[in-house]
């Protein structure tokens, strides 16, 4: 590695000084409350998983007295299990994380008091909707599909804490457009860039769950209204379902594009690229959700071809990014002395687990997105729709993708916020491979099962029938069984790592022993607009794209939705859990 | 993926422009293509396509709703295969926790049938093991879908959407047999 001289546009980038201490100190304890209760969700939400993945090994292990005494069924423990991974945990680490970072590469100073009220109103909302979860008064599963109904605390607690997430949306559009006002012609830092982008992205995305939540099913599970028409519904959490899995997988590119290289040892490779893939997935994460219902009735074949084509699109961004991340891992590789086609792979520091974790999840993502690519091709999905093989595809994507950035980000940004050390980089190394080789056997044993037959969401090893025992199932069972014990190996080894790290003293300035790992760059954006590449000048009106992509959801969105309530038809709620 | 270089020269701005502008290509055409066989499998009709707007035909059953309180004045009423006077084959099923009405559907082998599924209470799933038969029985709603079976057997029905505590018990079967003349 060169030091480039400071002026140098492809150096690395410098966070701008904070002088206020004190201000720091609260920015960053905002940041560490909203990482830590995120983790804390995972923490329950993972225990959650090995029972699971025993039942598709063929084990009830839920009518064993202990767990009899501490979950009412296999449903309400499979609703913790979801609620609290994919809506909890994620949303809590992004909304931490993506607040922190725009806040320090832009240097600007946000309001701490609405900083706090956001987390501590997104707490609020959790901890009413975990009553009922934790009653068995809302075993809805992850998706609350009407007309199973639940306790309306659940509904108001998950309106509340969805809903802030909207209030950090806010804050950071609003600091960015302050910082636009103070630095006119200036072209947005790469990190910032690409956060705004997310948030704009998942305000766009949101309006579908909130508006289902807030005027439908809260009113109706207050019998307030004497129905609910199921589909249209359905239709409204899935405007949200399939964006928010880029709400999930997009924080985790930021840290692919901007941090992976660092750790790495190489350099960013195309700064324009990666503004572009941002505001592709801005304009065309949210319009594509009916592909999520071809099993569905009235909806038009039309419609959801439309869908469909428009999925296939938003792979591109996807496909830029594995080759902009594949590009700097090599170029990492080849600054160390990597030579040959792929041999320069070997040249990897593959037991850093801040390097390994992000990269493990790419691995893992190009094998969960091709799968997504055959889920969201319709006359394929009719054979895996609502079978096994779906877990196993998302615990690929927002389980290891995901989650497994998540927590190599950890490794440093804990360190980063509190001056605490990593305590053992050996079992956090340990924690990273066994969770990615557990997942990657879960995933052989669910896409294996479901292909024969085996439907999701059931308690199979339950069955009161031979249906599943007379499936020629018996070696992906035994797959699916051992990875949950694989990864429950891996869960215990990475909290423990967590809370030795989270209970340690403070020894060091944070800023100094780990400060935000910013990479250099080989084709950087110039700092003026004047002077800009034209792909950098036309992504970076993003209030322009905001409004764009807003259009394109209610143009994808809006005859359909009319044509379901121009024939709704109301039906009563059921409790059947 | 880059030519293999000597060891320690590195990357450029212009060479990776140059493999930038080909990957995006190479997606863009996969992509297209992607949906092209899609699109070319879905008209050669390889897979029972939910008739988008299902049981309009249906008597008591208007833009493919019907009451799910009220099944009396729908065919629901008696669910089961029946033949229409042209000769074709019709079958109504009913979805409820947690089983399917009727338990065993008798179909004809190598005939086409139009299935309509509804539910009574809850979301179901109408899934057929080892086909790519999978809808969804929603309350108030009628999912349709023409398929033909080419087998004689029996296969399992299973419910593959969360139905309540009882929803991994709720597997029924369809019978496929050759028509008594």
């Amino acid at each position: 590695m060169t030091t480039s001289p400071v002026f140098s546009p492809n150096a690395a980038r410098e966070t701008p000084v904070i002088s206020d201490a004190a201000y720091l100190g609260s920015l960053k304890k905002v940041t560490q409350y909203y990482i830590v209760t995120a983790l804390l969700a995972l923490l329950v939400g993972t225990l959650m998983g090995p029972l699971q993945a025993l039942n598709y090994g063929g084990i009830n292990v839920y009518d064993t007295p202990i767990l009899k005494a501490l979950l009412k069924s296999y449903y309400q423990g499979l609703s913790l299990h979801g609620v609290l991974n994919a809506l909890v945990f994620t949303q809590f680490f992004i909304s931490g994380w993506m607040l922190y970072l725009p806040a320090r590469d832009l240097g600007m100073r946000i309001n701490m008091k609405f900083a706090w009220f956001t987390y501590i109103l997104m707490t609020a909302g959790l901890l009413v909707a975990a009553v009922p979860l934790l009653t068995n008064n809302a075993t809805l599963l992850y998706t609350f599909y009407p007309p199973m109904e639940g306790s309306p605390v659940f509904y108001i607690g998950a309106a509340v804490m969805v809903g802030s997430s909207l209030l950090v949306v806010g804050q950071v559009v609003n600091m960015w457009l302050r910082w636009k006002r103070a630095n006119p012609g200036r072209v947005t830092p790469l990190v910032a860039f690409m956060c705004v982008a997310t948030w704009m992205m998942w305000f766009v995305a949101a309006l579908g769950i909130v508006t289902e939540v807030v005027f439908l099913l809260i009113p109706w599970s207050l019998g307030w209204v004497a129905g609910v028409d199921p589909l249209i519904s359905k239709t409204l959490f899935w405007w949200t379902g399939h964006a928010i899995v880029y709400f999930w997988v997009l924080p985790a590119y930021i840290s692919w594009y901007a941090f992976l290289p660092k750790h790495a040892g190489g350099r960013i490779v195309s700064e324009p690229l990666a503004r572009l893939t941002f505001v592709l997935f801005l304009l065309n994460s949210t319009p594509v959700g009916l592909h999520h219902q071809y099993a569905d009735p009235n909806i038009s074949n039309a419609w959801k071809t439309v869908h469909m084509f428009l999925t296939f699109l938003v792979v591109i961004p996807s496909l830029l990014t594995a080759f902009s991340v594949a590009a700097s891992l090599e170029d990492a590789a080849r600054a160390r002395g990597g030579k040959g086609l792929f041999g320069w792979m070997t040249r990897l520091p593959w037991g850093k687990p801040m390097f390994a974790a992000p990269v493990l999840a790419l691995i893992s993502f190009i094998l969960g997105g091709a799968g997504g690519v055959v889920n969201a091709s319709s006359t394929f999905a009719p054979v895996v729709h609502n079978t096994a093989w779906i877990p196993g595809h998302f615990h690929i994507t927002v389980g290891t993708a995901t989650t497994l950035t998540f927590m190599g980000i950890s490794f440093w940004l804990i360190p980063h916020l509190t001056g605490k050390r990593l305590p053992s980089v050996r079992l956090a190394s340990a924690a990273v491979w066994t969770w990615f080789v557990g997942m990657m056997v879960f995933a052989l044993g669910m896409h294996w099962q479901g292909l024969v037959g085996v439907p999701r969401r059931a308690l199979v090893s339950g069955a009161a029938q031979n249906v599943y025992k007379e499936m020629p199932i018996q070696i992906p069972q035994m797959l699916t069984a051992i990875s949950g014990m694989i990864l429950l190996v891996s869960m215990l080894l990475y909290f423990y790592v967590l809370f030795r790290m989270l209970l340690s003293r403070r020894v060091d300035d944070g800023e100094v022993s780990s400060p935000i790992p910013y990479s250099e760059v080989i084709s950087p954006a110039s700092p003026n607009l004047a002077g800009a590449s034209a792909l950098v000048r036309y992504t970076e009106p993003l209030m322009a794209l905001w409004g764009v992509a807003l259009l394109l959801v209610l143009l994808m969105y809006g005859p359909v939705l009319a044509r379901l309530f121009a024939n709704a038809e109301l039906v009563p709620g059921w409790r059947l859990y | 993926m880059a030519a293999p270089r000597s060891a320690g020269q590195r990357l450029d701005h212009h060479t990776l422009e140059k493999y930038e502008n080909i990957w995006f290509g190479i997606a863009t055409v996969m992509i297209l293509l992607l949906f092209v066989t899609v699109l070319a499998s879905f008209f050669s009709g390889t897979y029972p396509s939910l008739n988008g707007e299902g049981g309009h035909h249906i008597t008591g059953v208007k833009n493919g709703r019907l009451n799910p309180k009220n099944f009396a004045a729908t065919p629901f009423a008696t669910p089961g295969l029946r033949q229409n006077a042209d000769g074709s084959y019709e079958a109504f099923v009913i979805a409820r926790a947690f089983q399917f009405e009727p338990a065993v559907l008798k179909v004809p082998v190598g005939q086409p049938v139009t299935i309509h599924v509804t539910s009574a209470d809850v979301l179901h799933g109408y899934f057929i093991e080892g086909t790519n038969i999978n809808a969804t029985a929603i309350p108030g709603q009628v999912s349709s879908f023409t398929t033909t079976f080419r087998r004689p057997g029996t296969l399992n029905l299973i419910c593959n959407e969360y139905c309540g505590t009882g929803h991994h018990n709720m597997i029924n079967s369809v019978k496929v047999e050759v028509q008594e003349p």
